[in-house]
């Protein structure tokens, strides 16, 4: 019989507990286990970067971690977005500064690659003052989008670096 | 994707972690930063029983200043190391390194350590290591040991199976550093890439890419050292690689060995003036 452990961590403000198995990557938890559909499955071995959250405020990819890692640990997904942009106010239909320059700026698709995008995008721009346009493109080389090209999540971004 | 099944253990000291590799050697895995380890699990290209992660072993974390070397714990994350200003004014050319090592959000996880012992090959780190004159420190089940990084990284080297390495110590060695690699995509691995540290009394130059692990190159640093400010021609830094290149060359199925052999000093020499640009605006 597999051996499984006790797991305990918050997952956007929401306690979640489990037995797991060790070989459980967390990117499976947080969907499976903790319902929290935003983190998104691309590759699965660290390369697109769709499944990026913040533990413990840091940013880290959740397919290349084991659930049991984030053992007592603060997870922050997608959802929660409006924290990880430093309580910023949301506009009249409950986007937040980064999402709505992404719709502005048509910087998305089908949408797959998009949580992860925010997420790291939003740490970035909260570490990062002013970034120049090279930063940007330094910063998205961690993101694999197959829609747009890059320009307009290149565009959505500048739009707030100001 | 999920990895075979294993065991998990989580030691709360050095002790304890190099005990439970000794018991399990050749089955077990060090759990570190895990971005080069959870692939290998995830695609099963290695099975091991037992996973060891060590990442709450206290004061692992830590860059420490001695009067020769400055010492970086195994769970030094790469992008802490490259944001240090201890790294960046005492161990010139390995910040300039890190900031082609993969993207930021798997530096942040990723550790220096790691990196180096798991030695893929035209990684830019071990490289480096060997260059600066880096050595590991490695605890086995006959004790602490100091081992050259050549001698663990280098072309006849090997990390013993129940050896767990817990610090870097990398000479203190101020002065002006460059980086510059040829890869397929940015950020992704390599397909050549050099360091050149250029020192007060010496240049030292880590080419990556064109053996099977990362070389020192001595003849062309001298050179680049004599020359400086300015720089030598292509064609000596050509001539002296071959000094340099005691290992047969490396190629894959992507890139033959003729063009990393070939690409090898043009990238030698943008990396040379990568580092004599250091300091000037």
């Amino acid at each position: 019989m597999e051996e499984r452990l006790a797991l305990t961590m918050t997952v956007d403000d929401r306690l979640v507990s489990a037995m797991v198995r060790p070989r459980l990557l967390l990117s499976d938890f947080l969907r499976d286990n903790a319902r929290a559909t935003g983190v998104h499955v691309g590759c699965g071995q660290g390369i697109c970067g769709a499944c990026t959250v913040v533990i413990d405020g840091q940013p880290v990819r959740a397919c290349l971690m084991l659930a049991v890692q984030a053992d007592g640990c603060r997870v922050q997904t997608v959802a929660s977005l409006p924290e990880l942009e430093g309580g910023l106010p949301v506009s009249a239909d409950g986007l937040t500064p980064l999402q709505n320059a992404f719709r502005e700026h048509h910087a998305l698709q089908c949408g797959f690659c998009t949580p992860g995008l925010l997420v790291s995008t939003a740490i970035f721009l909260a570490r990062t003052k002013a970034p120049s346009r090279a930063a940007i493109l330094t910063h998205l080389n961690g993101h694999l989008c197959r829609c747009t090209g890059y320009a307009n999540i290149v565009a959505a971004i500048e739009s707030l670096a100001g | 994707m999920t990895p075979s099944a294993f065991r998990y253990a989580r030691p709360g000291s050095v002790n304890e972690a190099a005990t439970l590799l000794g018991e399990h050697a050749g089955d077990a895995r060090i759990l570190a930063g895990g971005q080069s380890l959870i692939p290998l699990l995830v695609q099963r290209t290695v099975r091991p029983c037992l996973v060891i992660d060590i990442n709450r072993i206290p004061d692992l974390d830590r860059i420490e200043i001695f009067p020769h070397h400055i010492r970086m714990g195994a769970l030094v994350r790469q992008e802490q190391a490259r944001l240090s200003s201890v790294i960046r004014a005492e161990v010139c050319g390995l910040s300039e390194a890190l900031e082609w090592v993969a993207s930021a959000v798997i530096r942040e996880r990723g550790t220096v350590v790691g990196n180096l012992v798991s030695n893929a090959p035209g990684s830019e780190l071990p490289a480096v290591a060997i260059a600066l004159g880096a050595r590991f420190a490695v605890r086995d089940r006959t004790g602490d040991q100091l081992v050259a990084a050549a001698d663990l990284l280098g072309s006849t080297g090997r990390i013993a199976a129940d050896a767990l390495v817990t610090h870097v110590l990398w000479p203190r060695s101020p002065g002006r550093g460059g980086f510059y690699e040829v890869a397929r995509r940015e950020g992704h691995a390599p397909v050549v890439g050099a360091m050149v540290a250029l020192g007060q009394d010496g240049c030292r130059v880590g080419l990556c890419g064109v053996a099977a692990t990362g070389i020192a190159c001595p003849a062309v640093a001298r050179a680049i050292f004599i020359r400086f400010p300015g720089a030598p021609y292509l064609s000596e830094i050509d001539q002296l690689l071959d000094r340099d290149l005691a290992d047969p060359l490396f190629g894959n199925a992507f890139v033959s060995a003729e063009y990393r052999r070939e690409v090898a000093p043009v990238v030698i020499r943008r990396a040379a003036a990568a580092a004599a640009r250091v300091g000037q605006s």
